[in-house]
């Protein structure tokens, strides 16, 4: 156990001290949230300010009606022109215009025009909002032609129904929130099980490549040295997982404090705390910790095992890891489908064979236990993935032992099979 | 005492008998070599000593216990013909691990590697990365961390490859050091000059089997072919060599090398080249080296050994 432990140590240390990992720790949710605002940021300024030139022949859009419309809404303004159309055909720009609609004489409430001319190229966001505001505008018109007065009109917008599908089993459940939960969560557990099962990999193929095994192993037994390098790296993955989540903890909290006065902010914090009611936090966090930690046994030793099996050469460790890769893909296909239809049969079995439980349970918790996943699903899922990655653990310590000394040409599966078959 | 016994150890491969039947008992202090061609199962014998791979027949003593792999491998010291050390760790954090891997408490290997590293001008090692020292030098690492625990089995494979002469010595003295403060050492090599110069016990492993085990002197007796260099103070003319005492193996003006015929003794000769009126300066028998003992064992031997079925 003492010589476990100490390889675990060394495992762990040389990763998380280096420059590497301290870089990518920060990194990466950087990268994440300047990929979030950036976007958001490029889609705002794309559709800001559009300055549209109104031509009224039919006298219908006078003055009052568009500044209430204009009004509603700041990203685009809508300017009331007095020209003639050919001249602000050909002069829009001229004039300072991103576009410009022009309404025919014969323009009435009850001929209602199937479409207004914008001339400009923006994108279909912006053309809606140009849209939205006409709409106010011709709602206006047919209201005052009507004779609606701003009672009536309450109550004719009062009385829209609004469907909310609801669980009957959890009613805090929002599955809008849920499945773009359980994607997050597929992803990040996909993502652990690719960077980290080869980091084992790499790891294994670098003792073999230093030719440092065969001392380590006239001192520990093979099995511990594997034993004690998956939970390291397992340790340092799982380090990394805390730092984000702490990161994410002091910018929710830094954000919440700094901006109570601007309504984006208090909106944004808003959102996730409607998030966080709607989900069972504590039970997401503690089945993504064990799904997270059985799914990384469970592929990271197939891992250990390939990478003792191969030579220095990449490519073979390439060539022979691919099936294995080729599963946790597999996993992320089956997740979409179990976040789409969280009950359906692809998802039930997709959630309890270990190959794919670990993506996809943890698609499908968010939407609630025992709402969604019955608790006799996540039991069974939970056992078979603890038997599994024992299993696995179990074979690729039994090839790992012979292929850590051998050197030479590059095994097949079915060598390394027997291998394992080996007493 | 024994230190180590093997018996009938045994064990094969899918396509090779490796190890066929081997008994050994190495005592302790013993300098023993373990000579063999490549791929006559020298390593793998290694390998069953250190733990690595369990016997298929046989067993190990070890220490006058039954060889237990668990426990038994913190006395047991292991330089493998191929090094190995990981190349981005600092040489003393390194080091330290592989000590605490023995079983050593931080402290003490701490204090143990500071007086090897003293011992052999490596103070200034301490943090630089093994990635950053000449092969020689991680030589001399490889070996501190091969002893630093106090094995009592010592096990070295080629220890002296690709070191200079200034540094091999110094490496030869500090085995010869350790042997005399009681560890045992086994010693696995394909150089028999060094074998001749450092071991007191050698064996001889040719296709997975022992061919020959003693001391060097005994073995260089057993192999001798009673071949004898006489200097003369005179020059040796043909008519004194016809006669049936010796076959003359070369002849120079003032020496000769003759080996000596069955049913006579050293005297019959000096004797009858007395008589002859011959001047003996020197009369010196010939032992043959090692290295030829080694060729005429394993001459017949193919240079890549066949696969062959185990069973």
């Amino acid at each position: 156990m003492k010589k476990i432990k100490l390889i675990i140590q060394r495992e762990f240390l040389t990763r998380v001290r280096k420059r590497t990992f301290i870089i990518s720790t920060l990194l990466f949710p950087l990268l994440y949230l300047a990929l979030i605002f950036g976007t958001s940021y490029i889609g705002a300024k794309s559709k800001a300010n559009l300055k549209i030139a109104v031509l009224d022949s039919s006298g219908l859009f006078d003055r009052g009606r568009i500044e209430r419309a204009n009004a509603t809404d700041a990203s685009s303004q809508l300017v009331l022109v007095k020209d003639n159309a050919d001249s602000l055909q050909k002069n829009f720009k001229a004039m300072g215009y991103d576009g410009y609609i022009i309404v025919p004489a014969n323009t009435s409430v009850e001929t209602i025009p199937h479409e207004l001319v914008m001339n400009t190229n923006r994108t279909i966001g912006s053309a809606s909002e140009v849209q939205s505001k006409l709409n106010t505008i011709w709602d206006e018109l047919k209201y005052e032609k009507l004779g609606i007065d701003d009672e009536k009109q309450k109550t004719l917008s009062a009385s829209r129904i609004q469907v909310k599908p609801e669980n009957v089993n959890d009613r805090k459940s929002d599955s809008r929130v849920a499945s773009t939960m359980g994607i997050v969560s597929g992803f990040l557990i996909y993502f652990i099980l690719l960077v980290y099962g080869s980091q084992v990999m790499m790891g294994v193929m670098e003792e073999k490549t230093n030719r440092i095994a065969e001392v380590m192993v006239s001192s520990v037994k093979p099995f511990q040295l594997m034993l004690g390098k998956i939970i390291g790296i397992g340790l340092v993955a799982l380090t990394q997982f805390l730092l984000w989540i702490a990161f994410i903890f002091i910018i929710y909290n830094v954000t919440k404090a700094s901006g109570a006065g601007s309504s984006m902010v208090s909106g944004m914090v808003g959102n996730v705390q409607s998030v966080f009611l709607s989900v069972n936090l504590p039970v997401v966090l503690g089945c993504f910790g064990f799904y997270f930690l059985g799914g990384f046994f469970f592929y990271s030793s197939l891992y250990a095992a390939i990478g003792s099996a191969v030579n220095e050469d990449m490519r073979e460790a390439q060539s022979l890891s691919f099936p294995v890769t080729l599963l946790i893909i597999f996993s992320i296909s089956l997740m979409t489908i179990a976040t789409s239809d969280p009950t359906g049969p692809v998802a039930v079995w997709g959630s309890i064979i270990p190959l794919t439980s670990p993506i996809v349970m943890m698609a499908r918790i968010p939407f609630g236990i025992p709402g969604t996943v019955q608790v006799w699903e996540l039991a069974l899922s939970m056992g078979l993935l603890i038997a599994g990655f024992i299993f696995t653990t179990w074979f690729a310590g039994k090839i790992y032992r012979t292929g850590i000394l051998m050197y030479g040409k590059k095994p097949t599966w079915k060598e390394m099979f027997k291998w394992a078959m080996r007493k | 005492m024994a230190l180590l016994q093997l018996n009938n150890l045994q064990k094969n491969f899918a396509t090779q008998r490796a190890v066929n039947d081997i008994s050994l008992t190495i005592e302790q202090g013993q300098i023993f070599g373990l000579l063999g061609p490549n791929g006559a199962g020298k390593t793998t014998l290694i390998r069953m000593i250190t733990g690595i791979f369990y016997p298929d027949q046989g067993e190990i003593i070890f220490d006058g216990r039954p060889f237990d792999p668990i426990n038994d491998v913190a006395y047991i010291g292991y330089m493998p013909e191929e090094r190995g050390l990981y190349k981005k760790m600092k040489i003393g954090e390194q080091t330290l691990y592989l000590a605490q891997l023995k079983g050593l408490g931080k402290a003490e290997a701490t204090r143990k590697i500071k007086e090897w590293f003293v011992r052999f001008n490596m103070e200034s090692w301490w943090n630089k990365k093994v990635e950053d020292l000449s092969k020689g030098m991680s030589q001399k690492l490889q070996f501190v961390t091969t002893v630093l625990h106090e094995p009592k089995l010592i096990i070295l494979d080629e220890p002296f490859s690709g070191l200079d002469p200034v540094n091999a010595d110094l490496i030869k003295e500090e085995i010869h050091n350790l042997a005399r403060k009681g560890a045992t050492v086994i010693f696995s090599t394909h150089r028999m000059e060094q074998v001749e110069e450092i071991c007191d016990h050698i064996a001889l492993v040719n296709k997975g089997e022992k061919i020959l085990d003693g001391t060097v002197q005994q073995v260089k007796q057993d192999f001798k072919e009673n071949l004898f260099r006489i200097n003369f103070s005179n020059s040796v003319l043909p008519e004194h060599l016809a006669i049936h005492l010796f076959d003359v193996k070369e002849k120079k003006d003032n020496s000769l090398i003759l080996q000596r015929n069955e049913g006579f003794s050293n005297n019959d000769i000096i004797q009858y080249f007395i008589n002859k009126g011959l001047g003996i300066e020197s009369f010196n028998e010939i032992l043959p080296s090692l290295h030829e003992i080694f060729i005429r064992l394993v001459q017949d031997t193919p240079t890549a050994r066949q696969f062959e079925k185990t069973n």
